[in-house]
C-alpha cells in the first residue's frame, strides 16, 4: 500500500493546466484569508476612489442636489491648474510637507541618538519625549491655538513681560508667519514618531562593528558615518516617506487652528479640498483635486513599497 | 444705555417703517397678531403678559397627543458662547416634548451653528438626514432649491402666516413656496463698557454714533488705555463674522447685492462699489492702520471676544442681549481678584443701537433659525414620520417654547410670544432686552439665494482677511471678492 503525504495529495489534486492557476490552486487557502479584507477595501477604497473619479469631471453649483450634476469634461482639472489659489495651495503644501517632514526627521534622529546611550533617567526622557506624539491632535491644536494667541498667548506674554518686545509676536494672524508656526506645532506632534522609528533602527547596528571601528581608530563621527548610518537607511527611507504622507495628508492643526487662514496663507491641499466640497460644494473641483493629491500619494507609496521590499531583500540575502 | 439715547432711537425706529416695510409682504400686512408700526419697547411692554397660550391643547389639534411614532431630529443647539440659562430651557424643551408625546420616540441631536450646514449637506448626499431639522437662517433657501425640503408652511402646524416676522417668512420662501417655520428672530445691539469709555476721555454713557465714531473711539481706547477698542471679527467660516460686517457694510450704503433694498432683485453686486469699499476701509484702518483691535481677529471669534470684554481688554462689540446673561456666568466662574474685575465690567456693561453710517442708515442682520421637514428619499429609511415632525414644530414654534428657547438670545419667532406671561418675566429679568427688541425694525435679512452660504461665510471673510493682512489693498480685496459672488452667481467652477 502507498501512503500519501499531505503535499502529495495537494500536488494530487492540484489541476493540471499553466502554472499561474495552479499556484492560485495552491495558495486558495491564503485567497480565502484575505477575502474579506479585499472585499471591504473595495467598498470602503475602490469604489469611492472611482466615485471620486467621475465626479471630478463634473460642475456641482451650490444650487444644484448631486445627482443633477452637470459634466464638464477636463473642465475642473483646467481650472484648478490655472487658478492662482492652487499654486498658492501647492506652494504651502510643499513648504508644510518638506518642512515637517525634514525637521521633525531630523530631531527624531537627534533624540534617538541620545536616548540610546545609557543614563540615568533615560525611560523617563523617553517617556516624556514621546507625550506630544500620543496627545490627541485636536487638544493639541487648541492648545497651541492658545499658546500663539496673537493678544493673550503665553509666549507673547512673555516676551513682554521681558521687555524683548512692546506688542506680542502676531503668529497666526499674519500671512507671513502663519505657516512657519503651524509647522513647528507638526513637528512637536511628529518628532517623537521619527524618535522611536530611529530608536528600533539603532537596535539593528551591530555592536561588534562599532568596537571594531573603534580599535581601529574611528572617531565618534567616523563610527556614526561609516558604521551607523549606512545601517539605518532603510528605516530612514521608510520614516520619511511615512512622514512625507502623514504631512500630505494633515488636516487637523491647520483646520483647527486657522482653517486655512488667513488670506488661505495657511491653506494646504487637504484643508483646501475640504474647503471646496463641504464648505463650498464645489464636489466636482474637490474631487479633481483629490484625483491629483491620490496621484501623488500613490508615487510616494510606490517608493515606500519599494523601500520596504529593498530592506526584504536585503535581510533575505543576508 | 441713556434714557434720552433710547428714545431718540425709538423714535427714528418708528419713522423707519419704511425700512421695516422690506420685511413684510402683502399677506402679513393682513392682521398680524401685533402691530408692527408700533414697534418700540414702549409697545413690547404694553402686550406682554396679555395673553395665555395652551400649548399642548393646542399640538393636540395637529398631531394627537397619543400619536405613536418615531422622529429623528437634528437642531442648532446651544454652544460654548450661550448662558447656562439657555441650556436650561433646551433641557426643558425636550423633556416637555417627551411628557407631552410619550409615544412619539424622539432621537434628537444637537449640532453647533459652524457644524450644522457641513454635516447636514453631507448626511443629505447619502440620503441619511434626520426627518426634521432646525438650521440657521440661512441655510434653508440653498436646501430648498436644491428640493431636499418639503413645503411647510406655519398653517400646517395650527399657526397662520401672519404670527411670523415677514422678512423671517422672506427667508423660509423659494420659488414662491415656503418650505419652513421661523423658530426665533433676533437683532444684536452695540455694546460697550461705561469704565473703559471713561478712563479713555469718552462719554460712558453715550455710545458711538456711527460707524466712523467707532474707529475714532476704538483708536482712542486703544491709544490711552493699551487695549482693544472695538472686538471686530473676521474669520473665515464662522457665522460671527457677517453678523458683525454686514451691519457695517449697510450702513454705508453698501451690500453684497441690493439685499437692503425694500424689494430687493439680487441680481446686481454691489460688493465692489464705494460705499461697500468705505465700510471694508473703516474695518482697515481699524485692524491695519490704528491697530486699535485684537490682532486676533482673524482667527477669533464672538466667543473668544466675550472673555476679552469680561477681563476689560475691550471696550466695544456687538452681540446678543444674552451676553449680559454670558458675564454673568463667566463671572461665576472667575476666582479671586479676577471674579472683582469682571464684576466692575458687568455692572458697566452698557446696551445701545448700532451706529448709523455717514448717511444715517443704521442696519442689523435679521437673524435667527428656521425649522423644516425632509422629504423622505433623503431621509434615513426613506421614511418621514410626518405627524411626529410636525408635532416637534409645532411645539417648538408655539408661543411659549419659541419665546422660551430664545430667552437669553433671541426673540420668538411667533409674533405670539412677545405676548405671553414669559415675555414680561423675560424683560423684567433680562437685562438689556428692550434694546435689542428695539433693533428689530433695522433687520435686513440674507440673500434668500442658495449661495448665501458661501457668501457670507466663505467670500465676505475672505474679502477682509485679504485686505486687513495686505495680501490685497481694500479696492483689489473688494473687487476679488465682487467677482467670485458673479462667479458664483454665473454658476462658475
Amino acid at each position: 500500500m502507498t501512503i500519501v503525504t499531505g503535499n502529495e495529495a495537494r500536488r494530487r489534486a492540484q489541476p493540471a493546466g499553466s502554472s499561474v492557476p495552479r499556484k492560485i490552486w495552491e495558495h486558495r487557502a491564503d485567497y480565502a484569508y484575505v477575502l474579506p479584507a479585499i472585499a471591504v477595501m473595495l467598498i470602503v477604497i475602490a469604489y469611492p476612489i472611482y466615485y471620486t473619479i467621475e465626479l471630478s469631471f463634473f460642475n456641482t453649483p451650490p444650487g444644484l442636489q448631486l445627482r443633477d450634476k452637470i459634466f464638464v469634461g477636463f473642465n475642473n482639472y483646467t481650472a484648478i491648474l490655472t487658478s492662482d489659489v492652487f499654486w498658492q495651495v501647492t506652494f504651502n503644501t510643499l513648504i508644510w510637507t518638506i518642512g515637517s517632514t525634514l525637521i521633525s526627521f531630523v530631531l527624531g534622529f537627534a533624540a534617538a541618538l541620545a536616548l540610546h546611550r545609557d543614563f540615568i533617567g533615560r525611560g523617563i526622557l523617553r517617556a516624556i519625549l514621546i507625550i506630544p506624539w500620543v496627545i490627541s491632535a485636536v487638544a493639541a491644536s487648541y492648545i497651541w491655538k492658545w499658546i500663539y494667541h496673537s493678544d493673550f498667548g503665553i509666549i507673547g506674554a512673555v516676551l513682554v513681560e521681558l521687555g524683548l518686545t512692546s506688542r506680542p509676536p502676531n503668529f497666526i494672524d499674519n500671512v507671513s508667519t502663519v505657516l512657519p508656526s503651524l509647522i513647528v506645532v507638526n513637528i512637536w506632534r511628529e518628532f517623537p514618531f521619527a524618535m522611536i522609528m530611529m530608536m528600533a533602527g539603532l537596535q539593528t547596528v551591530p555592536e561588534q562593528l562599532l568596537r571594531a571601528a573603534k580599535v581601529d581608530g574611528a572617531n565618534a563621527w567616523q563610527r556614526f558615518w561609516h558604521v551607523t548610518f549606512p545601517h539605518l537607511r532603510n528605516v530612514s527611507t521608510v520614516t520619511i516617506l511615512l512622514l512625507a504622507v502623514a504631512n500630505f495628508n494633515s488636516f487637523i492643526i491647520p483646520w483647527i487652528m486657522t482653517g486655512g487662514g488667513p488670506s488661505n496663507a495657511s491653506h494646504i491641499w487637504i484643508t483646501h479640498i475640504y474647503e471646496l466640497a463641504f464648505g463650498r460644494q464645489r464636489w466636482g473641483v474637490a474631487s479633481a483635486y483629490s484625483v491629483l493629491l491620490f496621484l501623488i500619494l500613490m508615487t510616494l507609496g510606490y517608493f515606500y513599497v519599494r523601500a520596504l521590499s529593498g530592506n526584504e531583500r536585503k535581510e533575505g540575502n543576508a | 444705555m441713556t434714557r434720552s439715547t433710547l428714545g431718540g432711537a425709538v423714535l427714528r425706529g418708528t419713522v423707519s417703517t419704511a425700512l421695516m416695510a422690506s420685511l413684510m409682504s402683502a399677506p402679513a400686512l393682513a392682521a398680524p397678531p401685533v402691530d408692527l408700526s408700533k414697534w418700540s419697547p414702549e409697545y413690547v411692554r404694553s402686550i406682554a403678559g396679555t395673553q395665555d397660550f395652551d400649548t399642548a391643547a393646542d399640538c393636540g389639534k395637529v398631531t394627537p397627543l397619543d400619536y405613536k411614532g418615531r422622529l429623528t431630529f437634528w437642531y442648532q443647539g446651544v454652544f460654548e458662547g450661550d448662558p447656562d440659562l439657555l441650556r436650561q430651557y433646551y433641557k426643558d424643551f425636550f423633556e416637555t416634548f417627551r411628557k407631552t408625546y410619550p409615544n412619539i420616540q424622539l432621537e434628537e441631536q444637537a449640532l453647533t451653528y459652524n457644524d450644522l450646514l457641513d454635516k447636514f449637506r453631507t448626511a443629505l448626499l447619502g440620503n441619511a438626514a434626520p426627518m426634521a431639522v432646525r438650521l440657521q437662517i440661512l441655510g434653508g433657501t440653498e436646501f430648498a432649491s436644491k428640493g431636499y425640503l418639503q413645503p411647510l408652511k406655519p398653517e400646517d402646524v395650527g399657526y397662520s402666516t401672519e404670527d411670523f416676522w415677514p422678512g423671517a417668512m422672506k427667508a423660509v420662501t423659494w420659488d414662491g413656496v415656503t418650505y419652513g417655520i421661523p423658530t426665533n428672530n433676533e437683532t444684536m445691539a452695540f455694546i460697550w463698557n461705561a469704565d473703559v469709555f471713561k478712563r479713555a476721555g469718552l462719554d460712558p454713557n453715550k455710545p458711538p454714533a456711527t460707524w466712523d465714531d467707532v474707529v475714532k473711539y476704538s483708536k482712542q481706547i486703544h491709544d490711552k488705555l493699551g487695549i482693544a477698542g472695538y472686538g471686530l471679527v473676521a474669520r473665515k467660516n464662522a457665522g460671527n463674522t457677517p453678523y458683525r460686517f454686514m451691519p457695517q457694510l449697510w450702513a454705508y450704503g453698501g451690500g453684497v447685492f441690493d439685499e437692503a433694498a425694500a424689494n430687493p432683485t439680487y441680481k446686481d453686486i454691489e460688493l465692489n462699489s464705494a460705499q461697500s469699499k468705505a465700510a471694508l476701509q473703516a474695518s482697515y484702518d481699524m485692524y491695519v492702520r490704528d491697530k486699535s483691535v485684537p490682532v486676533s481677529a482673524l482667527t477669533n471669534q464672538q466667543a473668544d471676544n466675550q472673555p476679552l470684554f469680561l477681563a476689560g481688554q475691550l471696550g466695544m462689540m456687538i452681540s446678543h442681549p444674552s451676553d449680559y446673561n454670558v458675564m454673568l456666568d463667566l463671572q461665576k466662574k472667575a476666582t479671586g481678584t479676577d471674579k472683582d474685575k469682571a464684576q466692575t465690567v458687568i455692572d458697566n456693561m452698557r446696551y445701545g443701537l448700532i451706529p448709523t453710517g455717514p448717511d444715517g442708515k443704521r442696519a442689523v442682520v435679521f437673524g435667527g433659525s428656521n425649522i423644516h421637514i425632509l422629504k423622505p428619499e433623503y431621509v434615513e429609511g426613506g421614511k418621514v414620520d410626518e405627524p411626529a415632525a410636525k408635532a416637534i414644530i409645532c411645539m417648538w414654534t408655539s408661543p411659549e417654547w419659541s419665546l422660551k428657547m430664545a430667552y437669553a438670545g433671541s426673540n420668538p419667532g411667533n409674533l405670539n410670544g412677545f405676548k405671553t406671561k414669559w415675555m414680561k418675566e423675560r424683560l423684567d429679568s433680562i437685562k438689556f432686552l428692550d434694546v435689542t427688541t428695539s433693533m428689530l425694525p433695522y433687520g435686513i435679512p440674507f440673500p434668500a439665494l442658495p449661495q448665501s452660504p458661501e457668501i457670507m461665510n466663505i467670500i465676505v471673510p475672505d474679502m477682509m482677511q485679504n485686505a486687513l493682512t495686505g495680501a490685497m489693498t481694500v479696492d483689489q480685496a473688494a473687487d476679488d471678492a465682487a467677482k467670485k459672488v458673479k462667479d458664483l452667481m454665473g454658476g462658475g467652477l
